[in-house]
């Protein structure tokens, strides 16, 4: 069922791009790159890892596994409206009605044999104990080998050197399983890539503050959070390319001034999933969200010569990793920067 | 009388704070404070947590000299970032508790406890001692031993109050000192009632359950309890293995991430093994039937509880489930299920 959701998107979005090879339309090259992904997922000649929100993307991908949380199928089981099949089944294993609507779909979806197989699971202690408990579940239920990445939230030297310890482990965790030594050639080139990426995010970021701002309420929904899927890839750069392009030519063209920008708002964490008309409601109100809170650069470039510590600190800088005042201080940045005039906080 | 230092979660090492110079006292989320904590945190969050922050808001506690708060669970981290909004003024420590258990993860723990033990001793203008944390330590294996011992009759025969009475030395251990606690231990080590029969064996486990007269109210309700299973009972007494190591920190460390774990933490080359410890502390102390108490909203828990649910069902132990606040307010309510339950169990 997923790998035909997923190949359907796949040709459905790449013969809609042929039509119009010339197009502007980021957010088109941006799914399909994710519906590849997906399909990669499901399609069973991968080694495939489920993994925490914060785990390396870029480092797994390097040591060619195919990687993804599994926060993004549940994301992706709510919007197609097919997450409450999947709620029942938890339920009725005995998972709490009250916990957590991503991790309730998914391990509906694992007791339901929907999800794909994976060879190994990366778990993260950031952002959430929950996260982690159901891949917990995970690793109990495909009875699979589990490796724990613990996030301290102290930005500390013992926090740095403890967190790039275990990223040395993890890698040879995956290559025990994958029988494939790092490559430090290829992980020199993702980190590049990651690098690339993080200088367009950047400049993304910075158009967006433009006011009016070049976005509308579903250009950059989630986009810091899902992109880190992609970064480390050279797709990753085209995608990051495509939307720099995009808000650059919406600028150019005046399109932005056409929003009617009356108020500009933050999405504090992550978007709704399932299909609510939120955005349209807003834009019938002037409203626009110009920033997501997890649209951020918060790290600095990684270094190849370092790339343990690199990453360390960079799992370390995410607002979710850290103590509430930290992220409470990125958040008052944000809406400085971005001169709002109100955020908007949903709970899932 | 020695000045107090709050805690919240059973890592804290009682020791390192009686080896400062100060009394422990562990909040537990019993209080008459009006429910103001959904003012700093979201109503859908641990009980637990917002009722101890619910204290701290009615000033329903007594002097304390310093927080020492754990990053135990997501919980207990923003309970850190809401006291320190709430009472700006207290000195606070967070220590970052990993959730698995290895050679790197004992070492980052160890340097954290190292770090609890320092910043003490500073808070109370005491020179570092290690010769004292090591007294401390002594004194607390001795307690932790005559608790086992207390434990061991508990599950052979029952006798009435037995548990009740092993609860409230827990408590004197957590809200007073170890001193205290091991006089009362060594005063209970022989039963003051005869064994009796005619309760249902019942193993039970969960977050917390603190107040002596729940087991006072099993026992009413039929219930022998055979031995528990909460981070304020036998898991908040841990017996620290000074022979673990050189490093009397990581001695500790070992020594509390390896002790029967928080559901939260975990055995990454064994997932799901809380599931089989249970079904093995079920079976070890003679139980018929397991009653887990949860706390609603604690994921660590209630993620864990269907892999829990399938161990017991294989071994064909009969298993309750209660979820609430895990307090005599809450309890009252349960009495139907747990009468039903034990009814069920027999003899």
């Amino acid at each position: 069922m997923m790998y035909d959701h997923f190949d359907n998107a796949v040709k459905g979005i790449t013969d809609k791009l042929n039509q119009d090879p010339e197009g502007i339309n980021a957010r088109k090259k941006y799914v399909l790159e994710l519906s590849k992904l997906g399909k990669k997922l499901y399609s069973k000649d991968e080694n495939i890892a489920w993994c925490g929100v914060t785990a390396p993307f870029d480092l797994l991908g390097s040591m060619d596994v195919t990687s993804c949380f599994v926060e993004f199928v549940g994301a992706l089981l709510s919007s197609t409206q097919t997450a409450g099949y999947f709620f029942e089944e938890a339920e009725d294993s005995g998972f709490a009605t009250d916990s957590c609507a991503y991790h309730r779909a998914v391990m509906g979806a694992v007791l339901k044999n929907a999800m794909p197989e994976p060879d190994f699971i990366i778990g993260t202690s950031s952002p959430c104990t929950a996260g982690l408990a159901i891949l917990e579940n995970f690793a109990h239920q495909y009875k699979k080998d589990f490796f724990l990445l613990n996030v301290p939230q102290n930005y500390t030297q013992d926090a740095i050197k403890y967190l790039s310890s275990q990223l040395e482990e993890m890698v040879r965790f995956v290559s025990d399983h994958t029988k494939r030594p790092l490559s430090k050639q290829k992980l020199g080139i993702a980190l590049e890539n990651f690098n690339t990426s993080s200088t367009l995010l950047k400049e993304i970021y910075d158009l967006t503050k433009t006011k009016p701002s070049p976005v509308d309420n579903n250009i950059l929904k989630d986009f810091g959070t899902v992109i880190t899927l992609l970064m480390g890839s050279q797709e990753g750069i085209d995608i990051c390319q495509a939307f720099k392009d995009e808000l650059n030519h919406r600028i150019k063209t005046r399109r932005h001034h056409d929003s009617k920008e009356k108020i500009r708002l933050m999405w504090i964490q992550n978007r709704i999933q399932y299909p609510f008309p939120i955005n349209e409601m807003l834009e019938d109100l002037g409203a626009v969200i110009v920033v997501d809170e997890l649209n951020d650069v918060t790290w600095e470039p990684m270094d190849p010569d370092n790339p343990f510590e690199s990453i360390a600190k960079r799992m370390i800088s995410i607002p979710f990793s850290m103590n509430a005042s930290e992220r409470i201080k990125h958040l008052q940045d944000l809406a400085c920067a971005y001169r709002i005039d109100g955020a908007i906080n949903p709970c899932h | 009388m020695n000045k107090k230092i709050g805690f919240t979660c059973a890592y804290t090492p009682v020791p390192l704070i009686e080896a400062a110079g100060f009394s422990p006292f562990r909040i537990f989320p019993e209080s008459k404070a009006p429910d103001q904590a959904g003012h700093l945190l979201h109503d859908n969050l641990c009980p637990h947590v917002k009722k101890v922050l619910d204290r701290a808001l009615a000033d329903d506690l007594p002097e304390l000299e310093g927080m020492v708060f754990i990053n135990s669970c997501d919980s207990m981290r923003r309970l850190a970032d809401a006291w320190h909004e709430a009472k700006p003024d207290d000195p606070i420590i967070l220590l970052d508790l990993p959730s698995g258990i290895n050679s790197l993860s004992l070492d980052f723990l160890s340097k954290e406890y190292e770090r609890l033990a320092k910043t003490l001793f500073k808070w109370n203008n005491e020179p570092f001692s290690t010769e004292k944390i090591k007294d401390e330590i002594a004194k607390w294996n001795l307690l932790a031993a005559s608790v086992k011992k207390i434990e061991g009759i508990m599950s052979r025969n029952y006798f009435p109050g037995i548990a009740s009475g092993l609860q409230e030395i827990i408590n004197t251990a957590a809200t007073d000192s170890t001193d205290k606690a091991l006089v009362m231990a060594q005063n209970k080590i022989e039963p003051e009632k005869p064994a009796k029969g005619g309760q249902s064996p019942v193993f039970v486990f969960g977050n917390l359950l603190f107040d002596p007269k729940v087991y006072d109210l099993f026992e009413e309700w039929n219930m022998h309890v055979t031995a528990s299973d909460f981070c304020t009972t036998s898991r908040f007494v841990t017996q620290v293995d000074t022979k673990a190591d050189d490093n009397i920190f990581r001695s500790m460390a070992i020594s509390y991430m390896e002790q029967t774990p928080c559901a939260r933490t975990m055995d990454t080359t064994k997932p799901g093994n809380i599931a089989q410890k249970i079904v093995q502390r079920a079976k070890e102390s003679n139980a018929k039937g397991v009653i887990v108490f949860t706390l609603k909203f604690c994921d660590p828990y209630l993620a864990r509880i269907p892999m829990i649910r399938q161990a017991l069902q294989k071994e064909s132990i009969p298993f309750l489930m209660l979820e609430g606040d895990c307090t005599m307010g809450s309890m009252g309510q349960q009495q139907t299920r747990i009468e039903a339950f034990t009814e069920m169990l027999g003899v």
